[in-house]
């Protein structure tokens, strides 16, 4: 349709032409044809250089023009490279023309919204556009994001509603503090925290902040990996910092465009493991009726084929293959919103409102989002320039508690495969469970009767002021806000295995986080000489950070299913924890860059934090990149090599401490856990009686700042003509000074000090790779595939300390640490006892493995090296792109996976069941030799020998490969659109995680239980994930 | 024009720049915690500290013990490990850290410190008497373990290991005071004048200075008894200087007894009740089949007012047993109200007046050179009626029962029979607390308890001992690496 349009106006041109012929002119002829594969090239412009005179190429690729023998003839067509050809007195020219590939002069976003050209970056930026992230049947834009950056290690929880995603940029570089980049939404410095209601080991996964963005509304991301691309933003942004840009009518050449877009997705639970169906419930091929265990007899066995169930009815003995599964439901998500938007560069405004309804397959769960955000910009007739824009976002998220034990997904790993788990009543009479198990509650039961549930409010804007003083000497100020408050409720009713009396816990937090900045920015061409440029930035920061978490926690509840606190008839440990931090920053910044090739960027920023020490609370740190075009600077001309830069950058961060570690504290005293615990004040006889004790951390007034020192290297490459890019990155960082809670022995009386020690290290490679094998006016094949590749390593700790726990909630003996000489987050659990030969040592009388060995490192969550592939095809108004990726080694600690083997409801479980096995190992001949262990021993010990929750049998290889995103969208040709009003109509269909192949998992490894954060790497029965799919449609008016 | 402007502008613009400088010093003084106080007053200290003693006692080290001496079986999870004698360096880590050292005795060492500068005696004395006892837990428990130079924070940042003989005895050479002297400090602060009087923050006697005296005095008795097999001497020299003070300086009464009482709400309960009755953990425990059995071989009145039988009969399994559990699991035998409360109230008996009976009869029976005052029949008759009165039993039941059961009511046979005898009793009066039945079990082996059924431990040996924490051990260089397993017996455990 296009080619057909364009010869049109070809001919338009012809015609229009012909009374300025020029004298002198001969005619030339010549043929166009396609360098890809030398077939004849219609409908190519042909025009004579610097004149309106021109012709197109025929069918069959010829032309003939009229030009002087001096004249240079001009090539073009849509997709192809333009190409001008000397006619140099000839009179046949012919040409080859290749495929267009965007010039690798992409303008990107850096720190502080300035915008550079991508050429002059002497460190990495990847810029991911706003449409490969929209449509994709996923409401979350973290996990939108995966597969699709180098250098990003994006997780996320489960597939559970609204669940939390965690991303680390370029590896962990800091022990204790947040390894979670900056995040930056319209220069609003926007906070992605998690807040957990529960202990992580037992909750719900509540999502991180930056889950109120509606990926619909984004017009792009840059993502500034090193500490160089972000110092300016300060403290924070040593972990790298991700800086979103909304849809603004900026680039709408001053129309004004409405977009609407609308979709449908279905989720399915998906990565549940194998099932047996062959033996139901029971023990020693006994049927036992309160049995998590499915080591029961033979469905069929004879006198079997009822049997009477804990409540005592008369139930048949029978395999419910997909009792697991039908626990769960289809999800849905429907995402509506609509954008409207109008102006330029200096004038625009636009308004979008976005609607997420999203029901989890996890019955009850719910994640609801709307969003409103409004903004304009306009310079006014004194040359003021104002902005401003805000958003307004209310996030609902329902969720139900997981984790060992006490709750739906802590059962789901031990129904035995002849429990009738969806088909039987769950609920008595007195709302109370009806499961196989006292203690415990029927999953679903769980799910309607313990929930957590949020709601978020929150508000977030910037308001700008700019001048340019003179042309160039310009002033901004910016002030930005972000506030919300989350109000949740975590309903336990009366039955709940984590509270059987019931629970009502009201939990509020409150964030909020102003920033006002100054920045000077000057900027001179030809400064010293012809082609040398420079800028200079100067800027001021205040900061500041205000938190508020207050809860009631009412327990021992009356009324059945009332949920006002006022049912409680006990409050214990209602808390209330605030904090309020504030910076000061100055920064500045100064580039100079020659003949646009050669440039060397210097910056500093100097921070003073009301968190350290005041006589230490003043910290510099600076940033050196150079970057430098060589084909640019030796003017190569090279079909091969079109493009090459090279650049290396330096920089060191410094980070402040949290508020309030300077001094040891007392804290309201509790005892206990979830088996037994009390809470001060207690209530004893008739009086109320309060108690505290010294906190289990030793404050320290000598703290210093943290730094993060980092070096970056990289090149990149553009060969044929830039239809195949490399973008390659070496870097190392350096922690060092970090401020940390070391372990300290319990006989001290406390558990961590806090201070300065430590370093910590990373080194990696990323790469993009980016090629368009097929480029033709009618399709196209575009390849990217990016690489990532991080080792970390704890160089030290503190003296005398090898080891440490991080911060967070852990189950003992089964500890995510940092250990001397490993990577960060290792597993700190019970090994299994080895030779020197490294065979599992068998004790001779039972055939089992011996004790194993506590306090050793048995799992390294870090994986090796991931990889993401996308695939993109564009045909006519097709377009399909297709994601997969992989992340190689790393391990999973998998409570589920040990339960399922152990209580033999594993498929591999039923496998010759009645044959007896002999477990791998050795057996100590006593006199240092070692004989193969011999000892037979029955499936049931077999499995459940392999080893328990905490052993290094729980620990699993999380290599995953995966078709992580499918999108095939259609877009009506405009001609058919040009009556209607729509400016473009496209319909697409999306799925998420369509498949995946863990080789050496039961399941889905990539999920962490306990969310974003620096624990990483255990699946303590978690929520699963899931499928997702859908339809979408998108309309401009 | 246009230049007035302009300085306008960038005058405007740059007020907020100025403020911000000059308002630094100010602006930037907010790291005082609005939290947590950096200070707080003896009665708030004391009952987190006597709360987390009852917690050492009661909760985890009680699941173990009481199952170890087969008061109890395990029936599921870490119980019915324990009651295979698997224990590993793995468990007990909460207790160490929450209710040992970074519970219990950090705080009493702060009520010492911050007591004596404010001159709040009475909490110090307290403070040092539990102390003692706390850190005897620990000991007991692990045999050699930091204690001269724990609790002090940064200043050793690796206490050392101090042996448990030098933990009982002290040693002037390395620095350590005794447990004995521990108390005695605590005793000579106690009548001292105290700026601080406790009231209902003291969990145990609500305020009566008097009746801690007592409990230190007995506390020394116990301690004494405790080393007695090993330092005999010693013992008795600790007996002897107690029993010289007089009647009235010792637990003579059930209403004397050091216990830690707790409420009837919900976080405010018995560990003991919790897990008995209401935690998702509660089915891990039964009472043990051997226990039920001795009492009703003896008739002995206590067994329903100490296990609970909702059913027509106990139901309880044996030590080890790994079949199927009885069913239904409402039916199962549990701790009474006697040991619980009745709604959680505990108390949770740690020093008391029967025990101090016992001692004394042990005493009298076995330690030469004790100026014990009564016979041990004396001080066995009354330890019997004083655990049979604190169950409830009329003076009338207890005189009939102890009338028809002269084989029980009196002492007879050897010296050793007669200890059987008085250590049995003991292990019966001592239902709910585990910990102070292994103690006497270890130290006299008595009763005589037989293999669990399944027994694995190391070497199939009922533990004498709890190994080393391990994330203890890969804190502190100072601890011996790998420790002592399960099986070697303790410094008083001679034999």
């Amino acid at each position: 349709m296009k080619k057909i349009l364009l010869m049109c106006a070809a001919l338009l041109l012809i015609i229009t032409s012909h009374s300025q012929l020029w004298a002198q002119e001969r005619t030339v002829t010549g043929k166009v044809t396609s360098a890809d594969d030398g077939t004849a090239l219609p409908g190519v412009n042909v025009i004579v250089k610097g004149t309106n005179n021109g012709t197109t190429t025929s069918a069959d690729g010829t032309y003939s023009i009229s030009a002087a023998g001096d004249a240079t003839l001009v090539f073009s067509f849509i997709g192809l490279t333009t190409q001008e050809v000397a006619i140099a007195n000839r009179s046949t020219v012919n040409v080859q023309m290749g495929s267009d590939v965007t010039e690798l002069t992409e303008i990107v976003v850096t720190a502080q919204g300035i915008e550079r050209d991508q050429r002059s970056l002497g460190y990495a930026v990847q810029s991911v556009n706003g449409d490969k992230l929209a449509q994709r049947s996923e409401p979350n834009l973290l996990n939108s994001l995966q597969g699709k950056v180098a250098g990003v290690n994006i997780l996320g929880a489960s597939g559970a509603p609204g669940a939390s995603t965690n991303i680390n940029i370029r590896g962990i570089t800091s022990f204790n503090g947040s390894n979670q980049p900056l995040i930056v939404v319209d220069g609003i410095i926007f906070s992605n925290d998690l807040n957990n209601t529960q202990n992580t080991l037992f909750g719900s996964q509540p999502s991180n902040r930056l889950a109120d963005i509606n990926p619909e509304n984004i017009e792009s991301i840059n993502i500034l990996k090193g500490p160089a691309a972000a110092v300016l933003y300060g403290s924070r942004a040593s972990a790298g910092a991700i800086v979103i840009t909304t849809k603004s009518g900026k680039n709408l050449n001053n129309k004004t465009e409405v977009t609407v877009n609308s979709s449908v997705n279905f989720q399915n639970v998906y990565g549940l493991p194998r099932y047996q169906n062959q033996y139901g419930q029971g023990a020693n091929n006994d049927y036992v009726n309160n049995s998590t265990n499915s080591w029961g007899p033979a469905f069929g066995t004879p006198g079997y084929a009822t049997v009477i169930n804990l409540q005592g009815e008369e139930v048949p003995y029978q395999a419910y293959p997909n009792n697991v599964r039908d626990f769960f439901d289809t999800g849905r998500i429907l995402q509506n919103s609509v954008n409207i938007a109008s102006g330029d560069a200096d004038k625009n405004f636009a308004l979008s409102l976005g609607s997420t309804l999203q029901n989890g397959v996890i019955p009850g769960t719910k994640f609801n989002r709307h969003n409103v955000q409004i903004g304009g910009n306009t310079k006014l007739n004194n040359g003021l320039k104002v902005g401003t824009q805000i958003s307004y976002v209310n996030t609902g998220q329902s969720g139900t508690p997981m984790g060992n034990g006490g709750s739906a997904f802590g059962q789901l790993t031990r129904i035995p495969r002849s429990y009738d788990l969806t088909g039987r009543p769950y609920t008595n009479e007195q709302g109370r469970s009806i499961y196989f198990l006292t203690t415990q509650n029927h999953p679903l039961w769980s799910t309607e009767n313990e929930v957590l549930d949020g709601q978020v409010d929150r508000v977030f804007g910037n308001f700008s002021l700019g001048y340019d003083i003179t042309d160039w000497f310009s002033v901004t100020y910016r002030a930005t806000a972000d506030v919300y408050s989350d109000r949740r409720k975590l309903t336990l009713q009366i039955g709940s295995a984590r509270a059987p009396l019931g629970q009502l816990v009201e939990d509020n937090f409150f964030r909020q986080e102003l920033n006002q900045d100054i920045i000077l920015t000057f900027k001179k061409d030809n400064l010293f000489f012809e082609n040398f440029n420079a800028n200079a930035l100067l800027g001021h920061n205040l900061n500041q950070r205000r938190f508020q978490n207050s809860s009631v926690v009412g327990e021992s509840l009356t009324i059945p299913q009332f949920t006002n606190v006022s049912n409680a008839s006990v409050f214990t440990s209602s808390a209330e924890e605030s904090s309020l931090r504030r910076l000061v920053g100055y920064y500045g910044q100064v580039s100079f860059d020659y003949n646009n090739f050669a440039f060397l960027e210097l910056s500093g920023r100097v921070d003073q934090s009301s968190t350290l020490p005041k006589a230490n609370n003043a910290y510099f740190y600076p940033a050196a990149a150079i970057s430098f075009v060589p084909t640019d600077a030796f003017n190569v001309e090279s079909n091969i090599l079109s493009y090459a830069k090279v650049r290396a950058s330096i920089a060191r961060v410094g980070r402040d401490a949290d508020p309030y570690l300077l001094n040891t504290v007392y804290v309201p005293a509790t005892y206990g856990n979830n088996l037994a615990s009390i809470t001060f004040p207690m209530s004893v006889g008739s009086a109320s009686i309060p108690g505290f004790q010294i906190g289990s951390r030793i404050g320290s007034n000598e703290l210093t700042p943290e730094f993060v020192t980092s070096y970056e290297f990289g090149a990149n490459l553009g060969l044929f003509q830039n239809r195949f890019g490399l973008d390659v990155t070496y870097f190392e960082s350096k922690s060092t000074n970090q401020i940390f809670d070391v372990a300290v022995p319990n006989t001290t009386g406390y558990d961590t000090r806090t201070t300065n020690v430590g370093e910590l290290e990373n080194k990696g490679w990323e790469a993009v790779l980016t090629t368009s094998p097929i480029k033709t006016s009618a399709f196209s094949w575009d390849i990217n595939l990016n690489f990532t590749r991080i080792r970390n390593k704890v160089v030290s700790i503190a003296p005398g300390v090898t080891q440490s726990n991080i911060d967070g909630d852990l189950f003992i003996g089964i500890a995510p640490s940092i250990v001397e000489g490993q990577p960060y987050g290792v597993i700190v659990g019970t090994a299994n006892a080895r030779n020197d030969a490294g065979e599992y040592l068998i004790n001779p009388t039972n055939g089992l493995f011996v004790p194993g060995i506590a306090g050793e490192v048995i799992a390294n969550p870090n994986p090796d090296w991931t990889a993401g592939l996308t695939n993109t095809f564009n045909y006519k108004g097709f377009s399909l792109s297709v994601l997969v990726d992989t992340r190689q080694g790393g391990d999973l600690y998998s409570f589920g996976a040990v339960d399922l083997r152990g209580n033999g409801s594993l498929a591999v479980t039923a496998i010759d069941r009645d044959q007896p096995r002999i477990l791998p190992g050795v057996i100590d001949n006593g006199d240092g030799t070692y004989r193969p262990n011999n000892i037979q021993i029955s499936a049931q010990s077999y499995w459940a020998g392999l080893g328990g929750l905490a052993s290094e049998a729980a620990v699993f290889d999380a290599t995953v490969y995966r078709l992580r995103e499918l999108a095939l969208n259609y877009s009506l040709p405009s001609g058919l659109l040009s009556k209607t009003p729509f400016g473009s109509v496209t319909f697409g269909v999306s799925g998420r995680n369509l498949y995946f192949f863990a080789p050496n998992f039961i399941g889905d490894p990539e999920v962490n239980t306990q969310g974003a954060g620096n624990i990483q790497g255990m699946d303590l029965n978690g929520a699963p994930n899931t499928r997702n799919y859908g339809f979408n449609i998108r309309f401009t008016l | 024009m246009k230049r007035t402007n302009i300085y306008k502008y960038a005058y405007y613009l740059l007020i907020p720049l100025l403020l911000g400088v000059s308002a630094c010093e100010d602006y930037l003084d907010v790291n005082d915690t609005p939290n947590n106080p950096l200070a707080v007053t003896p009665p708030v200290l004391l009952p987190s500290a006597l709360a987390g003693t009852a917690f050492a006692n009661a909760n985890e080290l009680n699941r173990f013990a009481a199952v170890t001496v087969t008061h109890l079986a395990g029936a599921a999870g870490s119980p019915a490990a324990y009651d295979i004698y698997n224990i590993d360096g793995g468990v007990f880590g909460n207790q160490w850290r929450f209710e040992i050292y970074g519970g219990a005795l950090v705080n009493y060492q702060k009520l010492i410190e911050d007591g004596e500068e404010r001159g709040a005696n009475a909490y110090v004395g307290i403070a040092k008497i539990m102390k003692a006892y706390t850190f005897s837990i620990a000991t007991d428990v692990w045999g050699d373990v930091p204690y001269s130079e724990a609790l002090k924070g940064t200043e050793f940042l690796q206490p050392r290991i101090d042996s448990q003989e030098d933990i009982y005895k002290g040693n002037s050479a390395l620095g350590i005071q005794s447990l004995f002297d521990l108390v005695r400090e605590g005793l000579a602060d106690l009548e001292e004048a105290s700026t601080f009087t406790p009231g209902s923050d003291d969990l145990v006697y609500e305020g009566d200075i008097e009746k801690w005296k007592k409990a230190g005095n007995t506390l020394l008795l116990k301690f004494a008894m405790q080393i007695s097999r090993r330092e005999p001497a010693l013992a008795a020299s600790v007996i002897n200087e107690v029993l010289a003070k007089g009647p009235e300086s010792y637990i003579a009464s059930n209403t004397e007894d050091l216990n830690v009482r707790f409420g009837a709400s919900v976080g405010s309960q018995s560990p003991i009740h919790t897990y008995t009755n209401v935690s998702s953990f509660k089915d891990e425990l039964i009472v043990s089949t051997r226990f039920v059995d001795v009492l009703e071989s003896l008739n002995d009145p206590r067994l329903p007012i100490f296990v609970t039988k909702p059913g027509a009969d106990y139901v309880t399994v044996d030590n080890g047993f790994r079949g199927t559990l009885p069913q239904p699991v409402a039916n199962w035998s549990r701790y009474n109200s006697y040991v619980t409360g009745v709604n959680g109230e505990g108390p949770v008996r740690l020093v008391t007046n029967f025990q101090r009976a016992f001692i004394l009869a042990e005493a009298a029976l076995t330690l030469p050179g004790v100026a014990t005052t009564q016979t041990a029949q004396e001080y066995y008759t009354e330890a019997i009626t004083a655990s049979m009165e604190l169950a409830g039993l009329t003076s009338a039941e207890i005189t009939a029962y102890l009338d028809a059961n002269p084989a029980i009511a009196t002492l007879s046979g050897s010296t050793e029979q007669q200890l059987e005898q008085i250590m049995t009793q003991k292990w019966i009066a001592w239902f709910g607390n585990g910990l102070e039945a292994w103690n006497d079990w270890r130290r006299t082996g008595y009763p005589v308890l037989a293999p669990s059924q399944n027994a694995v431990g190391i070497d199939g040996t009922r533990p004498v001992r709890a190994q080393y924490i391990e994330q203890e051990l890969s804190r502190n260089p100072n601890f011996p690496n790998p420790g002592p397993l399960s099986n070697e017996k303790l410094w008083w455990d001679v034999d």
